[in-house]
């Protein structure tokens, strides 16, 4: 009988089991990105700065929490467990207004504000701070329950409602874009607090049914609780299926792997699919380039003319990275610094990027500026996940020896532009003719050059190039 | 219970205590500590010159700043010294016009060391209230968080006026008459673009400086030393970006003219002087009698080449007359220095209010010098017309914008000398005879770490003689209403 009791955590562990499984599968690449849009600092400033706004214990939860995200498994987990929590807390409210016998019937609805939440999390502009701020509230009801009654919880609700108001409720940076409103958390926080009251009502109405006591009877509950928590799942796991953008996913995806120089991956990953948008063209481009494949295989895949090869830079946060990464990887250092610099001022919550952070020191590790560098660096030693690599790095600085011999350094800085030049939000062939003139080794800029000329269908350049060449 | 006091109460000892200095080895150097203080003129009410040693390898940092009387005032700390700002204060003011001795001793793992003690001037002179400027990341098209903060000179306190997080779009080009913030004018660009103007304490106003006889909005604000007037500019701006070049950006006009505001009056007035096609006209400022019009003027390159146009761009500094009665431009332009001709540019032309002297920023090419690594600031003496570099000032990276303070004796200068990309303000003193002391950075509690952690130049600094007692709730709904007040426009013959 005491298993049966506690068959409820199998639902629970069931249904954190799908959540891991869902943003470990088949969404890691979102984890990814709201990773790549925030830098967690262990600093005091860093945390002061925000746990002293409203909501900000929440909101600065969530930045922590979204750390992990790097490691997509680990951020589904943290989610799964958050979710979790919510759910057996929603449960314990529930069953506090209520027998367990009769609060069975209704089980199933404490899933929802988990649910809701899960929805909320599909949008990759979603802040983990609100699921940390739902769960706040939670506990500072649950807290209030459990106290006696009496002036004691008089005195608990007159201190706990400013301390929530000001560690969760009041927060507003629950969501990456400041103009819009979070109604699916609204929702998420509403259904936590108000489901266990509905069904109190409810219970009022037709709750006589259900006040046998007796292990039969209690038995049969169980199959309700069963019944009930598989007919929730069945209706919010379809929206919440229904409702991820496995589109954007695929577009992430593509984002990732040319961050971590997955080449390799990558071209397996377009052999298998071909990429049609933007994001997946540009990286798949950048992928066969540095395979030395691009002018081999360019018309084997989906093409968007320059746009596909080397776009114009946008004013928002995402789409420039690929292309900054082309940049980087052709050897156009500046053109790569200032594309970054601007995809990270452009994140909406006025946050900063350790992804960025990193290709920001690395540019003008490149471009011998070495406090800029240092600074970025010093920043990044402050974070748990790029530490190492910022204490890697410190020691090169002004070490033009070491700079020289490196990999990749030493060929971006023998790559870069030797004279200067103009350039726009626009990459022109004169870009890439003179990145290939000041060094005929940098393969890249050969293959992009050429690439760029069959794009446009500019035989004349290309045959004047190829003759010249010869 | 009692061992937890005591406990609690020997912790809070132990935190307080310093470690003497004991078997020092004594240096025949001065210490190299940061920021640079060594030697400095500080005025009588600046916050504590805090700093730290430059090679952050010490484990404590130990100062004694004494005084001619017998005075003495000690700090020290793991990474900064600190000094109680009562105490500062105190001493400061005992000491005007005399020097301070600090003797320097930091503690590395082979034990003290004391260096060679260094001084620093009190100047009589105070500087005032505090400075208002703008934080922004040096970027270059697009914004993140910013807004216009100010500073108490006599403390480590600052102050947001508005953030860019209370409206959608950025703030730039704060300007008071001398320093009183009785008399403000503050662009907004973006969506809600407008120019807010407080004219003699007078509520928020929000304009629209754009009209059908200029090229487009008012920008770089000067106050007529009445109050009467501002002078600004219409630039046509774009920006290109260098592909190896130090300099990563160029920012230059395509055309630009120069007006005078009447602020009671709301008209522009336009002179055909300084709106001509083909020539550039920028960063106008009133001499400190508000009879003349200082700027900078160019001739546009007719060429195809965009590198050829940008590099050959050069401002000489040039003045014509105004007539604050009539409110009516002179005849002629005036070329004060031909910068030109030497291959060099000018930018930023600021007459001190005393009017004995001109600052102004040389570069190579260019009017947007802060992205010029070799600028440097000028001084032009107003009663003879000789140049001379600021020596004091300068260093080997960019110094641009600048500012006098009230009394003309102090002058804030913008450098990018710390990292060569963040912009850290900076101050001098000028005498009277134009002679100028070594720059001193805005003193901070823990400076390498605050400067390390900000991720945004100092841009604009303008000198206040009082708080702004700006209402940036007040200015945001203002900002945030559609409603704007258009400029009006006079045409004036010439005289």
């Amino acid at each position: 009988m005491e298993k049966i009791k506690h068959l409820h955590l199998l639902y629970t562990f069931l249904f954190g089991v799908a959540v891991l499984l869902f943003f470990g599968l088949a969404y890691p690449h979102h984890l990814h990105y709201q990773e790549q849009y925030q830098l967690f600092l262990f600093d005091s400033t860093y945390v002061w700065e925000i746990v002293k706004l409203p909501g900000g214990v929440a909101d600065l939860l969530g930045r922590f929490c979204t750390q992990f995200f790097l490691f997509a498994w680990v951020g589904a987990f943290i989610i799964a467990l958050l979710l979790s929590l919510i759910q057996l807390l929603t449960r314990r409210l529930l069953n506090s207004q209520f027998s367990i016998v009769n609060s069975q019937f209704f089980y199933g609805l404490t899933f929802v504000p988990s649910f809701l939440l899960w929805l909320f999390l599909l949008d990759e502009n979603a802040l983990l701070g609100g699921v940390w701020a739902v769960l706040f509230t939670l506990l500072a009801i649950w807290g209030y329950v459990m106290a006696p009654g009496g002036w004691l919880r008089r005195i608990l609700i007159i201190v706990t409602l400013p301390v929530l108001y000001w560690i969760a409720l009041g927060g507003t940076h629950y969501h990456r874009y400041p103009t819009v409103t979070p109604y699916l958390l609204y929702a998420a926080w509403l259904s936590a607090v108000i489901l266990p009251l509905i069904v109190r009502f409810k219970f009022q109405v037709s709750g006589s049914k259900f006040r046998v006591s007796g292990s039969k009877v209690q038995l049969s509950g169980f199959k309700i609780q069963g019944l009930s928590f598989l007919l929730v799942a069945i209706v919010m796991g379809a929206i919440v299926w229904k409702n991820a953008n496995f589109k954007a996913e695929k577009v992430m995806k593509y984002d990732f792997m040319a961050c971590h120089q997955q080449w390799n991956r990558i071209f397996e990953t377009i052999c298998l699919e071909k990429p049609n948008n933007q994001i997946g063209v540009t990286v798949q481009n950048l992928a066969l380039a540095m395979q030395g494949k691009l002018l081999d295989r360019l018309f084997d895949f989906n093409q968007n003319g320059i746009q596909g090869l080397l776009p114009d830079v946008k004013e928002d946060a995402t789409s420039p990275l690929p292309t900054a990464e082309a940049f980087y990887q052709l050897g156009m250092i500046n053109v790569a610094q200032r594309t970054v610099f601007e995809a990270q001022e452009a994140i909406l919550d006025f946050q900063k990027s350790g992804r960025c952070y990193k290709r920001l020191a690395q540019t003008n590790l490149i471009n011998g500026q070495y406090e800029v560098a240092r600074k970025y660096l010093m920043a990044l030693q402050k974070t748990l996940f790029y530490r190492d690599w910022a204490n890697e790095t410190l020691p090169l600085l002004g070490n033009e020896k070491a700079i020289a011999s490196h990999p990749e350094y030493g060929r971006l800085r023998q790559w870069a532009y030797k004279d200067d030049n103009y350039f726009s939000d626009h990459v022109t062939p004169e870009m890439l003719e003179n990145l290939y003139s000041c060094n005929p080794d940098n393969r890249m800029a050969y293959q992009y050059l050429l690439a760029y000329y069959m794009l446009t269908g500019d035989r004349e350049r290309f045959n004047q190039f190829m003759s010249t060449k010869q | 219970m009692k061992k937890i006091l005591y406990l609690i109460i020997g912790l809070m000892g132990l935190m307080g205590c310093t470690e003497t200095v004991s078997d020092a080895k004594q240096e025949t150097a001065q210490p190299d500590i940061y920021p640079d203080y060594i030697g400095v003129t500080i005025p009588v009410n600046i916050a504590p010159l805090n700093f730290n040693m430059a090679d952050e390898k010490s484990l404590l940092v130990d100062a004694v700043m004494t005084d001619s009387h017998g005075n003495s005032l000690h700090s020290q700390g793991e990474e900064s010294v600190d000094f109680d700002i009562d105490d500062w204060h105190q001493l400061l003011a005992q000491n005007t016009g005399d020097s301070l001795t600090v003797t320097v001793s930091a503690k590395y793992e082979d034990g003290w060391h004391t260096y060679r003690p260094f001084s620093i001037y009190v100047s009589p002179d105070s500087i005032d209230y505090g400075l208002c400027y703008r934080l922004i990341a040096p970027g270059y098209e697009v914004w993140s968080k910013m807004g216009i903060y100010e500073r108490d000179f006599s403390s480590f306190d600052e102050r947001a006026l508005i953030e860019n997080t209370q409206f959608e779009g950025c703030v730039n080009c704060h300007s008071f008459n001398r320093g009183n913030p009785a008399d403000m004018s503050l662009h907004i660009r973006g969506p809600h673009g407008a120019t807010l103007l407080r004219h003699n304490d007078s509520p928020l106003i929000a304009y629209n400086t754009k009209t059908d006889q200029t090229l487009g909005l008012c920008v770089y604000p000067y106050w007529h030393p009445s109050g009467r007037y501002i002078a600004y500019s219409t630039n046509t701006t774009r920006q290109l970006f260098h592909s190896a070049d130090p300099n990563r950006i160029e920012v230059f006009d395509e055309a630009s003219d120069i007006q005078v505001y009447d602020v009671e009056k709301n008209e522009l007035i336009l002179s055909p002087l300084v709106k001509q096609d083909s020539v550039y006209e920028t960063f106008p400022v009133f001499s400190a009698d508000g009879r003349s019009l200082y700027f900078c003027k160019s001739v546009e390159c007719k060429v195809d080449s965009v590198e050829v146009k940008i590099n050959s761009l050069r401002y000489n500094l040039c003045r014509i007359d105004f007539d604050p009665a009539t409110g009516t431009f002179g005849d002629h332009i005036e070329t004060i220095i031909d910068a030109a001709s030497q291959q060099k540019s000018i930018s930023f032309p600021r007459p001190s209010y005393d009017g004995r002297f001109l600052c102004y920023t040389l570069s190579d090419y260019g009017q947007f010098s802060i992205w010029h690594h070799e600028a440097d600031l000028w001084l032009l003496d107003l009663t003879t017309g000789e140049s001379h570099p600021m020596t004091g000032a300068n260093s080997d990276d960019t110094e641009s914008f600048h500012n006098w303070s009230s009394n003309s004796r102090w002058l804030v200068l913008s450098s990018r000398r710390d990292d060569g990309l963040f912009t850290r303000p900076y101050f001098c003193y000028v005498d009277e005879h134009g002679v100028v002391t070594k720059a001193f950075m805005l003193p901070q509690r823990n400076p390498r770490r605050f400067y390390r952690d900000r991720f945004l130049s100092f841009n604009v600094p303008e000198f206040i003689i009082a708080p702004t007692h700006f209402d940036g709730r007040k200015a945001s709904r203002i900002i945030n209403d559609e409603r704007r007040k258009n400029f009006g426009v006079r045409q004036v013959p010439t005289l």
